[in-house]
């Protein structure tokens, strides 16, 4: 470890920090429909967009209508996806002349992209034509990160109203947090890529002659467009096969800190969004307490480990200490202009945000880290996550804080002034369970199914974790992938599209739900009975629980992988 | 011919989830109710 790689990632925290209070009060004016600095340009557009879509923004929706709009939304995204991918090969924007997408993969990737996964069972740059990046990937990109925080806003306004029958309009809410937030950030964030070196034309791969006299296919494209939506969208899914390691999307390592700022920002701010819409800012301060004490326990705990090498090569006597002329460390599998410190924070942030994005290889580091990487996104991804399902996990989490410390004392558990009935702990309680059901359950099936296991790039307890990891980063729709497995049979491709369409459109479904049923509730006031959530005592129990439940579900199936690998690599056995 | 098979399975798949959407509306109707028999001591 080195004061300079502790430096980058407390700028990061900082910078983060900074960002959560302006750009929370900014979230929450453009979800209240209030004015903003954009409004004189924006508005035109958005009422015209209603008009073509024939959209009353005035009318709002129960949590049942909200919800069936989100499905019907998604269940045509999906189809057309799909066929683009089918068709890519007759369209314009294909100067590589990409033929069709298998229709096993074409279905894995339409669900991976539309629930806001990216899970690629592909490599970019040879299967997917500009057309199909730039109108299929980037757009659902777009729509699937917008219609998630429309459903968390949706969320929070369950929270905030009194005796409502409705929680917003999906419509209303889906245009604005396109038009307001994520297309103006983009653009910003984009055209600083562009001048730091990432490329965006649509011009056809260079070929160069190398210094060996032989010809190089260098591929190319639309890049920092979708690179920016990529990591702002808690999507991941990236333009090249190496992601964020690849030069091109992710070049220097001013770009690399940039980018893990992007994937945490929305999130973050998410979190001040929601203590200014209930009325009481400190409440989301807490959320965003809890979720920075989880991020710092799990970067805490990868910076070391990788810092201090593998065991294995020390037990030979090999130099991994950083120096002058090394990073030192364990570096199978990281980029050199991003070092110990840069790799470790990007696999912590991607794997805790639901992003999904990597800038190393998560199968080379080493069982410990690797099983961090897995608990991040088995905590439902509510380490900040992605911009949407991350707080709304993380307040579901809340609903089951409470309902245990009402048992504890006897009392009706409320949480912001909404009375946590049975339905609302039934509810939170389903959709936290629609995710470990998927995971453990499609895992099992791939342990023994001879698909499943053809499949394995390792034996052992390594081969697990990448089954493990596979399915854990699909239901969570995390996306990140453990490499070492090739996921692109049907099998795979199936079983994983089926891991994250439960991921996403059940437990959303399930938060729906709850939403509708909170905002039927009178607001009650504070009273002596009331649990105090607004505090130091509740950042604990939240943390405990989060905890808790993560390890009881899920030590088991990690003890099988990472652990096991761990103790034995102590003894040098390797897999 | 697969890729009739593959849209009919997208499709199932949101009839499904709309389904469950409709069988935790059933179960919410009953709402009010539960919340009014739990009360405060």
């Amino acid at each position: 470890m080195t004061a300079v790689g502790w430096l980058q990632i407390a700028i990061f925290a900082v910078i983060v920090g900074l960002l959560t209070h302006p750009l929370g009060g900014y979230l929450a004016r453009v979800y209240a429909g209030e004015r903003t600095f954009l409004s004189r340009l924006l508005t035109p557009v958005e009422a015209a967009l209603y008009r073509i879509a024939d959209v009353k923004p005035e009318l709002e929706q129960s949590w049942y209508r909200y919800a069936t709009a989100f499905l019907v939304f998604h269940l045509l995204g999906t189809a057309a996806l799909y066929a683009l991918l089918r068709v890519q090969s007759v369209l314009p924007f294909n100067p590589e002349q990409m033929p069709a997408v298998a229709p096993d993969l074409a279905l894995n990737t339409a669900v991976s992209f539309v629930t806001n996964t990216s899970w690629q069972s592909y490599s970019g740059e040879t299967t997917l034509s500009y057309a199909s990046q730039m109108a299929g990937i980037a757009v659902q990109s777009f729509l699937s990160v917008a219609s998630g925080i429309a459903v968390v806003i949706a969320l929070i306004r369950g929270f905030a109203r009194r005796r409502s029958a409705t929680i917003g309009n999906f419509w209303v809410d889906l245009t604005r947090g396109t038009l307001y937030v994520l297309l103006p950030l983009c653009i910003v964030a984009a055209l600083f890529l562009v001048t730091s070196g990432v490329p965006q034309t649509l011009a056809p791969p260079a070929e160069v002659t190398t210094l060996e006299g032989t010809t190089q296919v260098i591929a190319r494209g639309p890049v920092a467009t979708q690179e920016v939506i990529k990591l702002m969208s808690g999507d991941g899914g990236g333009f090249f096969n190496a992601n964020s390691a690849h030069p091109f999307e992710n070049p220097t390592p001013l770009t690399n800190l940039a980018e893990v700022v992007l994937i945490m920002v929305l999130g973050a701010a998410l979190t001040n969004c929601f203590g200014r819409m209930i009325g009481s800012e400190r409440q989301g301060w807490i959320l965003l307490a809890v979720m920075a004490i989880l991020f710092g326990l799990g970067v805490s705990g990868i910076y070391p480990l990788e810092a201090a090498g593998n065991p294995v090569l020390a037990a030979l006597q090999v130099d991994q200490t950083p120096n002058s002329q090394q990073p030192g460390g364990n570096m199978e599998g990281k980029e050199v202009r991003f070092g110990i410190a840069g790799s470790a924070l990007f696999a912590n942030a991607s794997t805790a945000s639901s992003d999904g994005a990597v800038n190393s290889m998560h199968d080379s580091f080493l069982p410990l880290s690797g099983g961090i990487l897995l608990a991040n996104m088995m905590v439902d991804e509510v380490i900040v996550g992605a911009p949407g399902s991350g707080l709304f996990g993380m307040l579901l989490f809340c609903i089951v804080t409470v309902f245990l410390g009402g048992l504890m004392i006897g009392r009706t558990p409320e949480y912001v002034g909404k009375k946590i009935g049975a339905v609302e702990i039934k509810m939170a309680i389903l959709a936290l369970i629609w995710v470990p059901a998927a995971t453990l359950g499609l895992t099992a099936v791939a342990s023994v199914a001879p698909a499943g296991l053809a499949g394995l790039g390792n034996g052992g307890p390594h081969g697990y974790s990448e089954m493990l990891y596979a399915y854990t980063s699909a239901t969570a729709t995390n996306g990140s992938a453990f490499a070492g497995l090739n996921a692109n049979t049907p099998f795979y491709n199936l079983t994983l599209a089926v891991a994250m369409f439960i991921g996403r459109f059940f437990v959303i479904v399930s938060v729906l739900a709850v939403a509708g049923a909170l905002a039927t509730q009178p607001i009650i006031p504070r009273s002596a009975g009331t649990l105090p959530t607004d505090g130091a005592l509740f950042v604990g129990f939240l943390l405990g629980v989060i905890v808790i439940v993560g390890g009881l579900t899920y030590l088991p199936a990690l003890a099988l992988g990472p652990i096991v690998e761990h103790l034995q690599l102590s003894g040098g056995v390797l897999y | 011919m697969l890729d009739f098979i593959m849209l009919a399975l997208i499709v199932v798949c949101f009839v499904l989830a709309q389904a469950y959407a409709g069988l935790c509306n059933q179960l919410l109707a009953f709402a009010p109710e539960q919340n009014d028999k739990a009360d405060s001591p």
